[in-house]
């Protein structure tokens, strides 16, 4: 009966119900993305092509690479796309954690020789600590007295960082623009914890500085999240012993094998900690522990590629990106030329963004949406602001470097080109943009929840605090990240403050004048050498979209991440 | 019937009204109390009358431009169970909101008339609302649990008000009377939002129970439970009328007529009809209207 066919039906060919137009505009809007797609990808293969150069390598180099790394490689990620998956994610997480360590490593690295010295790290980190605990102890003694608590809170960080005036507000402010140029001039006022520190007599030797300021605290962290999460206080203890264990014999052993002190213990906390602990988890829970495989074949590969090109005598290809590339500054000829310059510049300028509109920007959504009124004429007035702030996110590049120009270099009287004045009107560029999306991640924070807390006899402070922040924290961070990248890619307001064409060193302070990889890119797109404008640009162009793919994977992991357990 | 019941009626009919035209000529705010048990005196029922605790004088609500309720009188007494029952949209949930405060964060709505809660009008400019709530506690119509773990959703309320000595211990008990505690207490950890239904609105009564409140406001906390989840919270409800004042909102008549010690009838269009002492109400109402309602005829 079910399977009987009727001539005339409500469910066949002839029924009435009219697909055409539908299928007609599915197949356009298929269309419409495969031409979007295919075209970035093709330009991007070119760029590629052009900063790497592959085929510049003898074929037999190709071939060994292809058979001992590629091969090997794509067959292990067939096996675990259709027979385990768990193996894949292991394999995801096992290969991406050493990368995203060693750039965390590099950052550090590129921190402590252009920007500050280890001691005054050291000076910093104990100062914030200090102040921490100035804070901490103060709530602990008068938990009640709130007016207090506030004054504590603003003022134990700048008295144990930037010391206090001698009288006039004016002199301080002095003083912070000195102490953030890392200029410690003194003058006549009370000299901060910091500064005190810098100046004692004797001090521990880098190592042990960085010991206690980098790799305890992390191995803490580490040691502790594994207590939580196996309620074991020996695995956690273990954590940290291991770790320090690792850190010390590497400091000892380190210079026989020609590595820096400094730098293995920067390995050892943001490569080898993570990755040991979660490679010992996957152990422990024998759950895709054919995963680690991957990153073994990936080594393994390698290494037996340059012992069989080595011994073969193939030779490699010559890549515009390569190692020097990274390393050294730009050059009057292509081969020498580098980006490493232009991406502390680059770096340097995002501290400043992220330091300066990150607070500002997060700040007015709040104030936007949580506080501002809705209703009578101020609420109209707040409306006016937010459709202006829409607005503002519109305005021409050109015009925020014009607005840079004007305010800091010939109100303020700044230096022409340096870090500070890239980062404050790339800053306001970008602060629209912060401002909308962290207004829409509080937006989506459904206001059931704010009703509940408000039930409980919360106040508006404490609402936004425990509840609405914390939800809406992963929203604002993806949306300031994304809205970083916008940033780092930013030329114009660069070519109107004035940024320079080529440095050849990098920057050591945030006045310094400096140069940004949009802007040493746009500086080689004009040489006349041809190897410039194809090779070392490729090559810059292809750096600046590693470090956006990055940022912007960042952002996707934290989304993520909150969604699953939100 | 019908008539006698008119009768009846326009006999004791006059309760709302006796009350706006005594508030009137004497708008002082200070005698309110010995007015409003003058008042309950004369309905009768004078065994069991608790001291008002919550008196609404004259309220009405809007939301823009349309009135929400009218003119609302109504004394809850102390530590006894109150419930509000009618058709849905009469304002039930405005009325309760109002009484903590919780319409002044509808931008729309606009309050007028007094509310006094222990004396003092709830709407005058020196009330802190968020102490007020700390007195008023509420579970809402439809449960809101924080993206919190079980556990930081029912001491979320004794953390921001700084009651953190023997926190585990209140949880614990918040739980347990809220009838919730043996379903999760292994996985006090979790996250509120993986409970069903039902175990978040147990949760949301437990955490507003856990801060000790003098007054807690219910809106239809049973309408998401099944049976035995719901039997349970009548009777946790029953117990908490022994310490607190209960005002519950319920489309629900059984459970008004097992639970509560007084019953408000309203009826569409925001009008508070009858008030009464609930046996009162279910046996032999006043209002014909409130009788079809109860009886199902109308609404
Ligand atoms: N936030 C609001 N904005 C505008 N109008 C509202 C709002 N909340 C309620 N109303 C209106 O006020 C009237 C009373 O609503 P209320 O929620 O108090 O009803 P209720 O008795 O609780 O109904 P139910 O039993 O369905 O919960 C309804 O007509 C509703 O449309
Ligand atoms: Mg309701």
């Amino acid at each position: 009966m079910a399977t009987r066919e009727p001539e005339t039906g409500w469910h066949g060919e002839d029924s009435d119900v009219n697909h055409l137009r539908g299928r007609a505009f599915e197949a356009t809007c298929l269309a419409a993305t495969a031409f979007g797609l295919v075209s970035v990808l093709l330009l991007l293969l070119f760029v590629a092509n052009d900063a790497f150069r592959p085929f510049s390598a003898d074929a037999g180099w190709l071939a060994t690479y292809a058979a001992t790394v590629l091969v090997p490689l794509a067959a292990l990620a067939v096996y675990y796309y259709r027979l385990d998956e768990p193996a894949g994610e292991v394999a995801y997480v096992t290969s991406g954690l050493p990368v995203v360590g060693l750039l965390l490593t590099g950052g550090f690295a590129v921190l402590f020789i252009e920007l500050l010295s280890v001691l005054e790290w050291f000076a910093l980190l104990i100062s914030l600590v200090v102040a921490g605990g100035l804070i901490a102890a103060h709530g602990r003694l008068r938990p009640k007295a709130a007016l207090e608590r506030l004054a504590v809170v603003l003022l134990a960080p700048i008295v144990t960082v930037f010391g206090l005036p001698p009288t006039s507000f004016n002199r301080f402010v002095t003083d912070t623009a000195a102490a953030l140029g890392l200029d410690f001039g003194l003058y006549y006022r009370v000299i901060s914890l910091r500064e005190a520190i810098m100046m004692l007599p004797f001090v521990p030797t880098d190592w042990v500085m960085l010991l206690l300021t980098l790799v305890l605290p992390v191995a803490g962290a580490a040691g502790w999240f594994v207590e939580q999460r196996r309620e074991s206080r020996r695995d956690g203890l273990a954590v940290v012993g291991l770790t320090t264990a690792v850190a010390v014999v590497g400091v000892v052993a380190g210079p026989l094998l020609g590595i820096g002190t400094d730098v293995w213990l920067l390995v050892v906390t943001f490569a080898v900690l993570p990755l040991g602990v979660y490679v010992e988890g996957v152990l422990r829970r024998g759950e895709g522990v054919r995963g680690l495989a991957f990153p073994v074949a990936a080594v393994l590969g390698v290494v037996v590629g340059s012992v069989v090109t080595g011994a073969l005598g193939f030779a490699g290809p010559d890549p515009w990106l390569d190692w020097g590339f990274l390393t050294s500054a730009t050059s009057r000829t292509a081969a020498d030329a580098g980006i490493y310059p232009a991406m502390v510049g680059s770096v340097m300028m995002i501290i400043v963004i992220v330091l300066t509109t990150f607070p500002v920007g997060v700040g007015a959504a709040i104030y936007l949406e949580e506080y501002a009124p809705s209703q009578g004429l101020m609420g109209k007035f707040v409306t006016l602001i937010e459709i202006n702030i829409g607005n503002l996110a519109g305005v021409p590049s050109v015009v925020y470097g014009l607005l840079g120009l004007a305010l800091f270099i010939r109100v303020l009287q700044w230096p022409q080109g340096s870090v500070i004045v890239a980062g404050l009107a790339v800053g306001l560029l970008i602060l629209p943009i912060v401002i909308i999306s962290a207004q829409e991640a509080i937006r989506s924070v459904p206001d059931s929840f704010r009703q509940a807390s408000y039930g409980m006899g919360a106040t508006r402070w404490q609402t936004i605090r425990q509840v609405v922040l914390p939800e809406a924290l992963p929203g604002i961070l993806t949306g300031t990240i994304l809205a970083l990248g916008r940033a780092i890619g930013e030329t114009a307001p660069l070519l109107m403050i004035g940024a320079a064409a080529s440095v050849r060193l990098a920057p050591n302070s945030f006045f310094d004048v400096a140069s940004m990889m949009p802007r040493q890119i746009f500086s080689w797109s004009s040489e006349l050498d041809p190897s410039f404008r194809h090779g070392v640009l490729a090559a810059g162009v292809i750096t600046l979209l590693a470090v956006l793919l990055v940022m912007n994977a960042t952002a996707i992991v934290i989304r993520n991440r909150y969604q699953r357990t939100g | 019937m019908t008539e006698n019941e008119m009768t009846s009626n326009e006999s004791t009919e006059p309760t709302p009204s006796t009350e706006t035209a005594a508030s009137s000529p004497d708008p002082s705010g200070d005698p309110l109390i010995d007015q409003s048990i003058d008042v309950e005196g004369t309905d009768a029922n004078a065994g069991e009358t608790g001291k008002p605790v919550i008196e609404s004088r004259d309220l009405n609500v809007f939301y823009g431009e349309t009135q929400a309720l009218q003119g609302i009188d109504l004394a809850i007494p102390e530590k006894q169970v109150t419930a509000m029952i009618g058709p849905s949209g009469c304002g039930k949930s405005t009325f309760l909101r109002c009484i903590n405060r919780m319409n002044d964060l509808i931008d729309a709505a606009r309050v007028e008339g007094d509310l006094y809660f222990e004396g003092k009008n709830v709407y005058d400019a020196d009330v802190d609302p968020v102490a007020l709530r700390r007195r008023i506690g509420m579970v809402f119509q439809h449960p809101n649990p924080f993206p919190k773990s079980i556990y930081d959703n029912v001491a979320y309320g004794l953390r921001i008000q700084d009651q953190t000595e023997d926190i585990d211990d209140k949880v614990e008990t918040a739980l347990k009377r809220a009838a919730l505690w043996d379903e999760v207490k292994d996985q006090l950890d979790k996250s509120a939002l993986d409970l069903s239904g039902g175990q978040q609105q147990r949760l949301c009564i437990a955490r507003a129970i856990a801060v000790d409140p003098d007054v807690i406001l219910m809106d239809e906390p049973a309408s998401a439970l099944d049976p035995i989840a719901t039997s349970k919270i009548e009777d946790l409800i029953e117990e908490l009328a022994e310490e607190f004042t209960v005002v519950i909102v319920t489309h629900n008549m059984q459970q008004a007529a097992r639970i509560s010690d007084k019953t408000a009838v309203f009826l569409t269009g925001g009008e508070l009809v009858e008030f009464d002492d609930t046996d009162k109400i279910f046996e032999n109402p006043d209002s014909q209207r409130v009788e079809d309602y109860i009886t199902g005829k109308f609404g």
